[in-house]
């Protein structure tokens, strides 16, 4: 098991990572996004080191003008009930829950050739990214521990 | 030199949906020391296995888990950091 260390939170020392949770987050409807969130922020809160590789249809969401995220039209009928259930809940926004996940430690990886193919410029991501790397880069930080594609 | 006193930190995560509660503990974690005990108060049921996930991956053991009412109490005593 790879061991890195995390970033200090609020003047505690630095500790020693548990494991390593590398996600490529690939789509780009509203659904997909929650488990992101939950299993990034669960990641990190279980003190593990975590990745977001952001690619494919994801990539928008990550952008500073992200727009709306769409619902998939075969669950379309289920997001009022989603919504209101998250709410009920007091589940957070996967934003919310991925900057918590960052505050933690984690980061969040853009794929470079999407990028390219967007037209995106590293200067058109919201803070949420934490650079632009290529697969091989990915791959490599993500070696050695759970890699989950979304 | 003298050694800190061990702190008991109340972690109110009542209310809050996973991963909520176990982030609240892993914040309050990263402000421990060695000798601490956390006390988190919860009412997502997921806590009570995500407390025991939690304990076993970071090596801190769970003195007592109760639940009464819907309100589960963990109380955690760090070890390791």
């Amino acid at each position: 098991m790879a061991v890195t260390t995390a970033p200090e939170v609020e003047g505690g020392p630095i500790r020693q990572a548990a494991g390593k949770l590398s996600i490529v987050m690939f789509s780009g409807t509203a659904d997909k996004f929650i488990p992101l969130g939950i299993l990034a922020q669960a990641g990190a809160a279980m003190e593990m080191e975590v990745h977001v590789f952001v690619t494919g249809f994801a990539l928008q969401a990550f952008t500073k003008e992200p727009g709306e995220l769409p619902f998939p039209a075969e669950f379309a009928a289920l997001a009022p009930a989603v919504a209101q259930g998250m709410a009920a809940a007091h589940v957070e926004s996967w934003d919310t829950m991925l900057r918590q996940a960052k505050e933690l430690g984690a980061k969040v990886h853009a794929c470079s050739t999407m990028s390219a193919v967007m037209g995106l410029t590293p200067g058109d991501f919201s803070d949420l990214v934490d650079d632009v790397v290529g697969a091989a880069t990915f791959l490599q930080v993500a070696d050695g521990g759970e890699t989950f594609f979304i | 030199m003298s050694t800190p006193a061990v702190q008991h930190t109340l972690v109110d995560s009542r209310g809050s949906s996973c991963p909520g509660p176990i982030t609240d503990l892993s914040m309050a974690y990263r402000r421990s020391k060695v000798g601490d005990v956390i006390e988190l108060w919860a009412t997502d049921p997921g806590v009570t296995s995500d407390a025991r996930a939690w304990s076993d991956r970071t090596g801190n053991p769970i003195l007592s888990l109760e639940e009464s009412d819907g309100k589960i109490v963990v109380v955690i005593e760090i070890q390791r950091r």
